[in-house]
């Protein structure tokens, strides 16, 4: 069972939002200050921790960055009443994984904690797998029924973005921007080209479909 | 008589004194100098003196007249229309922006009063538009708020009720959370207008791909259209960039494609279109929804106004003035047409980064 930090100095908001994670099948750990938070991470492992960020004492950002200097991996959530960009630019730099803007909606809390803690194992272990599709990102291959499919590194990395990622929608330039040079020449549509071999490749593969998006983009569908 | 008064009115007194004095004494050279020349009138010391006298007298005299004739002038064309002023002013002071001073108080166009009582009008005027303004927005935010309030109240009354059967549990509990949301939303809103409106914003500028941001913000909206079966068309053109606040526009962005999939029924379409005109880029979001009323068309922008009641659950009339806020700060042009029934378009114009 996957076991999550709660940091956060309300004492209402922090027991709701635990006893919501608790019956939603985590180990949720209450903690109503950083020190108290940082107690708890010395004494056992979480796999993933949420916090606000203006508390009394030691803010959230400070928190975030103790905790990153110590461990790379952890997911870390900002769950705070600030909406504006500086705020969320200013965590996103100290290395946390997602922000949620109060008051949140604890259906979405839990499907985004879900997959912070896929992407966290997908980072973990550098593999993927779907079905019968094995994708493994330090070999870069992708097996379906034990059968290699042959990939360029590039198909391999789109690939393995979207399916870090199913459902939801990259535009073009968003792909552009990581899977191309910074000075390349190449225009958004090149994506399309990968595509449409990868859907080549993966046309007897029933474990995802790679769906265009009104012109929009591209999404993986798990099938 | 106060003190700065008698000083005033010596000071006319003595100006006075000094002009017919100047005048009378010009006169009297030059008519002497041509009379004693021509008639050979011999001057004496003793009638020089008498005359000097008399002429002096005269000098004091008209230059008394002089003076009261223009404090009683002044009294009636300066201090009337000052009183009146004055009044007014205090008037608006104490709170009171009805106010207005009527034109004939200038006493025709004497002194400049006319063009003063004219600037003073307007003003007032636009004070007491802006008053008008501020009660109702108070008056609208308390009704939005407490109606929320009142509901969750009554539910929570409701959910103390002993022996409640399951199913109206979680009715009431559901109820409670849809009001609480709606709420937060409203708050949300209101947040932002104010940080809009009352705080000093210095836009950061940068340039960069508005088809992007297009892209991104229509995205987030992908769970909606495919829950209610709304068909998307997206025309966007590529490379077109702009100079702006990405922030502040993906606020308009987000507002017109909320707006747009809100009032398309299932099965009917939003399309969005970006291209270039010239210097400027041309955004275009438009829905096959319930359209807008002529009359409606000139108020959607307003705070808190919102056309049709039958959506009126589902926003807070605040989507728009934020649009048209934004629109204002970082200099685009909104226009919107609509067709009740058929549908409306809303079309963003902005300076092109070239």
């Amino acid at each position: 069972m996957f076991k999550l930090l709660v940091l956060e100095d309300d004492k209402d908001l922090n027991r709701t939002v635990c006893a919501f994670l608790n019956g939603s099948g985590y180990q949720a750990v209450g903690c109503l200050n950083a020190n108290d938070a940082y107690d708890a991470l010395y004494g056992e492992t979480f796999d993933l921790i949420v916090s606000d960020i203006m508390m009394p004492g030691i803010d959230g950002y400070e928190f975030a960055k103790t905790v990153r200097a110590l461990n790379q991996d952890i997911p870390i959530l900002f769950m705070t009443a600030r909406d504006d960009l500086a705020s969320k630019q200013r965590g996103y730099r100290l290395g946390i994984d997602d922000y949620m803007v109060k008051p949140i909606d604890l259906d979405e809390l839990y499907l985004r904690i879900g997959a912070l803690l896929r992407r966290a194992k997908i980072a973990a272990s550098h593999k993927l797998e779907i079905g019968s599709l094995r994708l493994d990102m330090d070999q870069r291959t992708a097996v379906y029924d034990g059968e290699e499919i042959p990939l360029t590194a590039r198909e391999f990395n789109l690939l393995y973005k979207l399916l870090s990622y199913p459902g939801k929608t990259f535009t073009r330039t968003q792909l552009m921007d990581e899977f191309w040079d910074a000075d390349t020449d190449t225009a958004p549509r090149a994506v399309d080209v990968y595509m449409t071999k990868l859907r080549g490749k993966f046309e007897n593969c029933d474990a995802f479909r790679i769906k265009t998006v009104h012109g929009l983009g591209y999404k993986a569908v798990i099938l | 008589m106060t003190k700065a008064k008698k000083r005033g009115v010596a000071s006319y007194f003595i100006a006075f004194f000094l002009l017919t004095a100047f005048v009378i004494t010009s006169s009297m050279l030059l008519f002497l100098t041509y009379f004693a020349g021509s008639a050979g009138v011999e001057y004496t010391r003793e009638n020089l003196f008498t005359a000097a006298v008399v002429t002096f007298g005269n000098a004091v005299f008209l230059s008394v007249i002089c003076t009261v004739v223009d404090i009683l002038r002044r009294k009636v064309m300066v201090g009337r229309p000052v009183r009146a002023i004055v009044e007014a002013a205090r008037r608006i002071t104490n709170g009171d922006f009805t106010a207005r001073i009527s034109p004939k108080a200038a006493l025709g166009a004497s002194e400049g009063f006319e063009e003063i009582i004219d600037c003073f009008n307007t003003m007032a005027a636009e004070l007491s538009g802006v008053e008008t303004l501020r009660a109702d927005f108070i008056a609208n935010v308390s009704h939005e708020l407490k109606t929320p309030m009142a509901v969750m109240q009554n539910y929570g009354t409701l959910l103390q009720g002993p022996d409640l059967p399951d199913e109206q549990r979680l009715r009431y509990a559901k109820a409670i959370t849809e009001q609480s949301r709606r709420l937060a939303d409203l708050i949300t809103n209101i947040l932002k207008l104010n940080r809009l409106e009352n705080q000093q914003i210095y836009p950061s500028a940068k340039r960069y791909n508005l088809g992007e941001q297009l892209a991104e913000c229509l995205l987030r909206f992908e769970s909606t259209w495919e829950a209610k079966d709304i068909d998307i068309e997206t025309d966007l053109e590529e490379e077109v960039f702009i100079e702006s606040d990405g922030e502040l526009l993906s606020l308009v962005w987000n507002n017109l494609f909320s707006n747009a999939l809100k009032f398309t029924d299932p099965g009917g379409a939003v399309s969005v279109t970006l291209k270039t005109e010239g210097a400027f880029a041309r955004v275009r979001v438009s829905d096959t929804g319930c359209g807008i009323s002529p009359e409606a068309r000139g108020h959607i922008f307003e705070k808190f106004y919102q056309a049709d009641p039958s959506h009126a659950t589902q926003g807070n009339g605040l989507g728009l003035a934020l649009v048209k806020r934004v629109m204002d700060i970082v200099g685009g042009q909104i226009a919107v047409d609509s067709e009740p029934g058929k549908g409306s378009a809303f079309t963003v114009k902005l300076r092109r980064a070239l």
